[in-house]
């Protein structure tokens, strides 16, 4: 190669080394494509886009029907993973929810003012309209008695039946062997104050319902003042019976029936829902009888020993 | 034309690389730089005169700043420098044999990053942490070095399409500069 052949394809290497250095310092100064730029994309987009669908279409083949080796052994440990989680978390779910139960007992136990005795539900035999009809706890006859109440946080649940062995049946409050001394909690008085028209509640004994009834419940007041019950009226225990706590609430009147001048009978809905109960408390005492006297009765003063000056 | 058909093989490759590697995220820092292979192939394959390897290579250097989206002019200046090392070492040592084919890919590779790195210092294009930029020539160089042999193979079968005389074809397969 001559040197003159050379000395040009030399000056050219440098002017073609040049001329990306200005198009860069162009183009950063610019900050935009040129036009130059704008053209060539658009003239390569298409080829781009041809290449890119078949690479990604192969890759998308492979994915979807070739490499698929693992994927059996993967869905079984995927699904038995599933299995074990899902009873785990059933687990949970039933941990979490008789943890619920107690600490309502717990909170009963508190404010009841009776000896009582936490049980566990462990059976609920149904109707065929799959209501319950009857509980059964883990206390059998050396701690509990017949006729002894059964009561949650929602309110009575029934008494003991019967008990024997390690466990005792309850007859729930929906039974027609069930009374409970119960009155109509009167608007005008303060929530928890039972003042209105008296009653025994009896269950309906109905397959498809927790429903009970109130018969001859007494008309309030004086014929003055009589009024009826009506519906939406809160039913809470009288404390009469020497069974239940005074104040429980029992239920809503969701029906009133006959009226005949001195009676009136009315239906009513629990506000335990008994298929839910997992533990209960059993009242082993009935609570002792109010103090009359507890405000006024003074200390009587020591027989003997020295008093002040 | 041999110039102009490497050139155009080279950017459809850098396409399909594009496309295809953005399938292998986890692999997404190591990127074959098919340009720098490039440039290194032109430069070690330039016959007495220079300019059309260096003119091939800027070509396919803005041809990839505008896939890339890099500002234009970057990689085409880097790809020019490269192929001027290229055609350096190319007086010196004969590339020839898998091995020296792979460490050449490496440096051809390693050196681009450099350049690449120097040229957006000097422009003051924005670069990552310098930990970041050093893994990525590192990726970039291994990913380089592994395909280096295989992209120099499908060039040299295109040089031997473009050879005149058996001898010249015979060459071009062996992989000796002419």
């Amino acid at each position: 190669m001559t040197l003159r052949r050379r000395l040009v394809d030399w000056s050219l290497t440098a002017a073609l080394i040049i001329l990306p250095a200005l198009v860069l310092r162009a183009s950063l100064a610019r900050g935009t494509p040129s036009a130059l730029d704008e053209a060539l994309l658009r003239l390569t987009a298409p080829l781009e886009t041809g290449i890119s669908w078949v690479v990604e279409g192969i890759a998308g083949t492979w994915s979807r029907y070739v490499a698929l080796v693992d994927v059996e052994a993967e869905n079984r440990e995927l699904r038995e993973d599933n299995e074990r989680l899902r009873k785990q978390l059933a687990a949970m779910a039933r941990r979490a929810y008789d943890t619920a139960a107690l600490e309502d007992l717990a909170a009963v136990k508190k404010r009841t003012p009776a000896d009582t005795l936490g049980a566990r539900v462990i059976g609920a035999p149904l109707s065929p309209q799959f209501r319950v009809v009857r509980l059964r706890i883990d206390r059998g006859g050396r701690e509990v008695a017949a006729d002894m109440p059964v009561i949650t946080s929602e309110g009575p649940v029934g008494r003991i039946e019967k008990a024997y062995g390690d466990y005792a049946d309850v007859v729930l409050i929906s039974d027609p062997a069930s009374h409970i001394d119960v009155v109509i909690r009167d608007p005008a008085q303060a929530a928890g104050q039972a003042g209105g028209a008296r009653g025994i509640l009896k269950g309906l004994g109905r397959p498809d319902s927790y429903a009970c009834t109130i018969e001859w419940l007494e008309r309030q007041g004086g014929p003055a003042t009589q009024s009826r019950v009506k519906v939406g009226d809160e039913v809470v225990t009288s404390g009469l019976g020497a069974s239940f706590p005074a104040g429980l609430v029992v239920g809503k009147v969701t029906r009133v029936g006959g009226d005949d001048g001195m009676f009136q009978s009315v239906e009513v809905k629990p506000t335990v829902d008994v298929s839910r109960v997992r533990a209960v408390m059993v009242l082993l005492a009935p609570p002792p009888p109010p103090d009359p006297d507890a405000k006024t009765r003074r200390r009587s003063e020591a027989a003997f020993g020295a008093r002040p000056l | 034309m041999r110039t102009a058909t490497i050139v155009l093989v080279a950017y459809l490759m850098c396409v399909a690389v594009a496309a295809l590697w953005r399938l292998v995220p986890w692999i997404a820092d190591a990127i074959p730089d098919l340009g720098a292979l490039t440039a290194a192939y032109l430069g070690l394959t330039a016959r007495r005169q220079v300019s059309p390897a260096i003119g091939g290579a800027i070509v396919l250097g803005y041809l990839i700043d505008l896939i890339s989206g890099a500002p234009p002019g970057l990689i085409a200046l880097v790809l020019g420098l490269t192929t001027l090392v290229a055609r350096a070492v190319q007086q010196r040592i004969l590339v020839r044999g898998a091995v020296i084919s792979v460490a050449f890919s490496a440096f051809v590779a390693l050196i681009a990053g450099v350049l690449a790195y120097l040229v957006r210092e000097l422009y003051r294009v924005p670069v990552a942490p310098f930990a970041v930029e050093l893994r990525h020539v590192a990726g970039v160089t291994v990913a380089t070095a592994v395909v280096g042999p295989l992209v120099w193979r499908v060039f040299r079968r295109i040089e031997a399409a473009f050879a005149r005389t058996h001898r010249e074809r015979e060459a071009a397969l062996e992989g000796i500069a002419p």
